[in-house]
C-alpha cells in the first residue's frame, strides 16, 4: 500500500499550488477555483488518513467539506457578481477602498 | 470613656468638609456656606479644648495615622501622615479654631449683610484654610508640617484673591504666593536635607530628628554630613534653610514685602489668615523644631537679630501710612518679629505666649477694623474718619483694649508678653552682643509701637469727623459685635496665664506662672518637648543687671512700660484733637522712604528683573529637556504607527501573502520548537 | 485583465515555495513513524458505511463517528448559502424573481425585460 507520507506531500503540493493561485489571479473566477484547489487539499489528506486508520470518520469528513465548498463557491460568485456590478469588471484588486 | 485621641482627625477634618459641602453646595447653602462653616469650626473648637483638657489630664500622644511610602534598601525612611499632640499644640488648635470660629461668624455681618456676591467660594475658602492650619499645627512630622504649609499658602492666595474681578487683588494674591514661595523653596531643601541627614522628619520620641542631632552633637550618633562637614555647621545649615520657609511665611525681612499687599483681600480673611494664624505657622515651626535650633548658636542669634531688626523695621514703617489695613499690617510683621526675637534669644515660653496673646488682640483689632470699614463704607482712610467713638460704640471700646495691649500697657495682655520678650532677650543677651543688640531694636520698636497704635486710633476714633462718611456711619448687627466683645475680653484677660513678673516680685505668690509650667510639661506631655529640655540645651546663660533677679524684672519692666506710655503721650498730643494735622509730614524726606517702604517692592521687583537669565534657563530646561522627552515618548508612538498602518493596503493579494508568510514562519517556529525537524 | 506583474508572481512564488518546503520537511522526517495502514476490510461497502454513519445507525462493520447533527447542519447550511446567493445576486431597481416566472415569459418576450438594454452588452473586457 502507499505510504500516507505520499499522499501528505502530494496534499501540501496541491495546497501550494492553490495558495499560488490566490496570491497572484486578478480575475475573481480564478481566484475562487485556486480556493476550491485548497480545499480540495485538505480533502485528499482526510480520505489518506481515512485508510490509514481503517476509520470512516475522515470520508465522510470529506464529504461535508466538498459540500460546504459548494455552499462556499455560491456565496463567492454572489460576492463576484456584486464586484461586477460595482466596478464593471472582477478584478479582485479594484475592491481596495477598506485601506489605511 | 472615649479618648480625646480618637478625635483628633476629626478636629481637620471638620471645617474639611464644610470646605468640600461649599465647594458644591454653591448658592442652594443656608448663608451660602456660613453655617456649614460656623458649626464646623464650632465642633473643632469643642473637639480642640476637650483635647487641651485631656492633656492636661497627662494624655499627650504622637500618633502615626497613614505611612503613605516606605522606603526600600537602604534609605528605610517611612512618609507618614500623624498627629502629635503635646501641650503646644494642644494650645495652638485652641487658639486656631476659636480666632477662625470667630472669623466665621463675623463674616456674616462683613460678607453676607453687606452683600457680598461669590460666598460660597469664600466660605470654601475658610474652611480649607482652617482645616489646612490645623492640619499644620498636629503635624507630627516636618514633612508633613510642610505640605500643609504649602496649603495654607495656597488659600492664603485664594482667598486673598477674592475679589479677583478687580486690578488690585489678583496681583496682590500673585506677589503674596510668589514671595512665600520663594522662602518654602529652602524650607524644601531643608526638609530633604533633614532626611538625607537623620532618616527621618519626626518631631518627638527618641527617634526625633532633634534627639538625633542632640545625640550626634554630644558623640553619640552619626548622622551623615555632605562632604564631612562638621556636624554643627551642618546643622546650622539646615536649620538656617527651614528659616527660609519660615521668614517668607511670617512675614520677616526681607520677605515681609507680601503682607501688606496682602490686605486687598477680605477683612475677616486678613484677620485669620495674615494676623492670627497663617503667619504664626513659622513661629510655631520654629517653636516646634526648638529642639533643634537651640543646638546652634549661629542660627538663634540670625533668629533674634531678624526679629530684633524687623520689630523696628516695620514698625518706622506703620508710623505714616494713611489706610487703617496698612498700619495693623505693618503692626503684624513687628510683633511677628518680636516672636522671633523671643525665640532666638532662649524665650521659648515668651513666644508662644506673645504668639498667644498677638492671635487675640492682633484678630480683635482687624475685626474692629473690619467693623469700621463697614461703617465706613468700605473706605480705608483714616484721614475721613474720625469721631466714631461715639457712633461705635461697642468697636471702640473693645478696638481700644487691642490697641492698648498691642502699645504694651499695663495691665493688658501684650504687656505681659512683650515684657517677658524683652525681659529674656536681655537677660540672655547681657553675654550675647547680638543678642543684645536685637534687644535694643526691640526696645526702640516699643515707643513707636505705642505711637503708631495710638495715632490710628485718635485718627479714627477721636477727634471731629472729617467727612460725610464719618459724620453718618453704617450700623453693625451683633454677628459683628458679638466676635469682638469675646476677643476685647481675651484681649484684657489673657495676660493672666503667665504673670511672671508677679510671681518674681512678689514672694509670695507661687504657682501663677501657668504657661511655664504648661509648656515645662509640669502636667504632662511628650519626653524631650518640654521647656526646661529646650534652656538645657541652649547656649545661653542668664545674667541680671542690678544685682539680682528682682531689679532686672522691675528695671526692664519699668523702661519698657515708659517708653509705651511715652510713645502713647506723643499720639495723644499730636492726634488726639478735635482737627489733627498731618504731623508726619514734618519728617520730609524721611516721610516719602518710610511710605514707600524702604524701596523694599521696587528693589525686589529689580532683583526679579536681573536675574531673568536664571528663570530663562530654568524655563529652557523644563519645555525642552522634560516636555521634550514626554513629546519625544508620544511622538515614537505616533510615528511608528503612521508607518506601520501602511501594511493594510487594501489588496486581497497582499494580505493573502502576509498571511502565508506569517503561517511559514509560524509553523518553523513550532517545528523548531517540538522538534519536528 | 492579466495576472499580476513580474515581481508580485516572483515574492508569490518565493512564499509558497517555502511554505511547500517546510511541509515537506515536516513530513519526509515523519516518513518512518507511520504505522502501516490499516485499510478496510475487502468485502466491506464504503458507501453503505458512510450511509449508515450519517444517519447514526451502528449496521457496518467499518468504526466511524455518527455524523447525523453535522448532516442536518450541512443541510442547513447549503439552504442559506442558496439565499444567500439569490439575494446577493438580486438586482436593486427589479421586482422580485419570482413575479418575472409567473407571467409565463411575457415580460422577457414582449414586456419590460424586453424593452431594456441587454445585460451582456459589457462583454468581456
Amino acid at each position: 500500500m502507499v505510504p500516507p507520507e505520499y499522499y501528505l506531500v502530494l496534499s501540501s503540493a496541491i495546497f501550494c499550488i492553490g495558495l499560488f493561485g490566490i496570491l497572484t489571479r486578478r480575475n475573481a473566477l480564478y481566484f475562487l477555483m485556486s480556493a476550491e484547489l485548497m480545499l480540495n487539499a485538505a480533502v485528499i489528506n482526510l480520505v489518506a488518513f481515512s485508510f490509514q486508520w481503517g476509520n470512516l470518520t475522515g470520508q465522510t469528513f470529506a464529504l461535508f467539506v466538498i459540500a460546504l465548498a459548494a455552499a462556499e463557491v455560491a456565496v463567492g460568485i454572489g460576492i463576484v457578481l456584486v464586484l461586477y456590478r460595482n466596478f464593471g469588471e472582477i478584478d479582485v484588486l479594484n475592491a481596495a477602498t477598506m485601506r489605511w | 470613656m472615649v479618648s480625646a485621641s480618637a478625635y483628633v482627625p476629626a478636629i481637620v477634618l471638620l471645617p474639611f468638609v464644610s470646605f468640600i459641602v461649599a465647594l458644591f453646595g454653591r448658592e442652594n447653602l443656608p448663608k451660602r456656606g456660613a453655617y456649614g462653616g460656623i458649626a464646623a469650626t464650632a465642633g473643632s473648637l469643642a473637639l480642640s479644648l476637650w483635647v487641651l483638657l485631656s492633656v492636661r489630664n497627662g494624655e499627650a500622644f504622637q500618633e502615626t495615622y497613614y505611612t503613605w511610602a516606605t522606603g526600600v534598601g537602604a534609605q528605610d525612611w517611612t512618609l507618614t501622615f500623624g498627629a502629635l499632640i503635646d501641650p503646644l499644640s494642644a494650645l495652638m488648635l485652641v487658639i486656631v479654631s476659636l480666632v477662625a470660629m470667630l472669623v466665621h461668624v463675623f463674616s456674616l455681618g462683613y460678607m453676607n449683610d453687606e452683600g457680598e456676591r461669590d460666598l460660597p467660594r469664600y466660605y470654601a475658602g475658610l474652611g480649607l484654610f482652617t482645616a489646612s492650619m490645623l492640619g499644620f499645627v498636629i503635624a507630627d512630622n516636618l514633612l508633613m508640617a510642610f505640605m500643609f504649609f504649602e496649603l495654607v499658602g495656597l488659600c492664603s492666595y485664594l482667598l486673598i484673591g477674592f475679589h479677583f474681578r478687580e486690578p488690585g487683588p489678583p496681583s496682590a494674591a500673585k506677589k503674596a504666593f510668589l514671595v512665600t514661595r520663594f522662602g518654602d523653596y529652602f524650607f524644601l531643601v531643608g526638609v530633604v536635607a533633614v532626611f538625607t541627614t537623620f532618616g527621618t522628619a519626626a518631631f518627638a520620641g527618641a527617634e526625633s530628628f532633634p534627639a538625633l542631632a542632640e545625640a550626634a552633637l554630644n558623640g553619640e550618633a552619626t548622622v551623615w554630613t555632605p562632604g564631612g562637614l562638621a556636624e554643627s555647621t551642618w546643622f546650622t545649615i539646615v536649620g538656617l534653610l527651614v528659616l527660609g520657609g519660615v521668614i517668607g511665611k511670617s512675614a520677616q525681612f526681607p520677605l515681609h514685602t507680601w503682607l501688606p499687599d496682602a490686605m486687598e483681600g477680605p477683612t475677616p480673611v486678613s484677620a485669620l489668615i495674615h494676623a492670627a494664624t497663617m503667619v504664626a505657622a513659622g513661629v510655631y515651626l520654629v517653636a516646634r523644631m526648638y529642639g533643634f535650633y537651640v543646638l546652634s548658636p549661629t542660627t538663634m542669634a540670625i533668629i533674634a537679630f531678624v526679629g530684633g531688626f524687623t520689630a523696628l523695621f516695620a514698625a518706622t514703617m506703620g508710623v505714616v501710612k494713611r489706610e487703617l489695613k496698612q498700619v495693623l499690617a505693618y503692626s503684624t510683621i513687628s510683633q511677628y518679629g518680636y516672636m522671633m526675637l523671643a525665640l532666638g534669644s532662649g524665650g521659648y515660653v515668651a513666644a508662644v505666649f506673645h504668639l498667644t496673646t498677638h492671635a487675640f488682640f492682633k484678630a480683635l483689632l482687624f475685626l474692629g477694623a473690619g467693623s469700621v470699614i463697614i461703617a465706613m463704607h468700605h473706605n480705608e482712610d483714616m484721614w475721613e474718619m474720625g469721631g466714631l467713638k461715639d457712633k461705635l460704640p461697642v468697636t471702640y471700646w473693645t478696638f481700644l483694649a487691642g490697641s492698648l495691649a498691642l502699645a504694651g500697657i499695663f495691665p493688658f495682655a501684650g504687656f505681659w508678653s512683650k515684657d517677658e520678650i524683652l525681659y529674656e532677650a536681655l537677660i540672655h543677651g547681657l553675654d550675647e552682643p547680638l543678642i543684645l543688640g536685637a534687644y535694643v531694636m526691640g526696645l526702640l520698636a516699643v515707643p513707636v509701637t505705642a505711637f503708631y497704635t495710638f495715632r490710628m486710633v485718635f485718627l479714627t476714633f477721636h477727634g471731629e469727623p472729617r467727612s460725610s462718611l464719618a459724620r453718618d456711619p453704617h450700623s453693625v448687627r451683633w454677628n459683628v459685635k458679638g466676635p469682638l466683645s469675646v476677643l476685647g475680653i481675651l484681649a484684657v484677660v489673657t495676660g493672666g496665664i503667665n504673670l511672671v513678673p508677679v510671681q518674681k516680685i512678689v514672694p509670695s505668690i507661687e504657682g501663677i506662672d501657668f504657661l511655664h509650667k504648661w509648656l515645662n510639661n509640669d502636667w504632662g506631655g511628650i519626653e524631650g518637648l518640654s521647656s526646661h529640655h529646650y534652656a538645657e540645651l541652649d547656649p545661653y546663660s542668664s545674667q541680671y543687671l542690678f544685682g539680682g533677679e528682682v531689679p532686672t524684672v522691675l528695671a526692664g519692666a519699668a523702661v519698657s512700660l515708659g517708653l509705651a506710655i511715652g510713645g502713647l503721650a506723643l499720639a495723644w498730643a499730636l492726634y488726639n484733637v478735635a482737627d489733627p494735622d498731618e504731623h508726619t509730614d514734618k519728617l520730609g524726606g524721611l516721610k516719602a522712604l518710610l511710605y514707600n517702604n524702604y524701596y523694599q517692592d521696587e528693589f525686589q521687583v529689580w532683583i526679579a528683573d536681573n536675574t531673568r537669565a536664571v528663570a530663562g534657563g530654568a524655563d529652557t530646561f523644563d519645555q525642552g529637556v522634560i516636555d521634550g522627552v514626554v513629546n519625544g515618548v508620544s511622538s515614537v508612538s505616533l510615528l511608528s504607527s503612521e508607518r506601520i498602518r501602511r501594511i493594510q493596503s487594501g489588496v486581497v493579494s497582499n494580505y493573502a501573502l502576509l498571511l502565508t508568510l506569517g503561517l511559514t514562519t509560524l509553523l518553523v517556529v513550532f517545528g523548531l520548537i517540538g522538534g519536528w525537524f | 485583465m492579466t495576472d499580476t506583474d513580474g515581481s508580485d508572481r516572483a515574492s508569490a512564488a518565493l512564499a509558497v515555495t517555502a511554505l511547500f518546503a517546510v511541509l515537506t520537511t515536516v513530513v519526509v522526517g515523519a516518513a518512518g513513524s507511520f504505522p502501516d495502514p490499516t485499510g478496510f476490510p475487502a468485502d466491506a461497502s464504503i458507501v453503505h458505511n458512510i450511509g449508515y454513519a450519517l444517519f447514526d445507525i451502528g449496521l457496518g462493520e467499518i468504526p466511524a463517528e455518527g455524523f447525523l447533527a453535522a448532516f442536518l447542519i450541512i443541510a442547513l447550511a447549503l439552504d442559506v448559502a442558496l439565499d444567500a446567493a439569490i439575494y446577493l445576486a438580486k438586482r436593486e431597481d427589479e421586482g422580485s424573481i419570482v413575479s418575472a416566472l409567473t407571467d409565463g415569459g411575457r415580460d422577457i418576450v414582449a414586456g419590460d425585460v424586453a424593452e431594456r438594454e441587454p445585460a451582456d452588452e459589457g462583454g468581456d473586457r
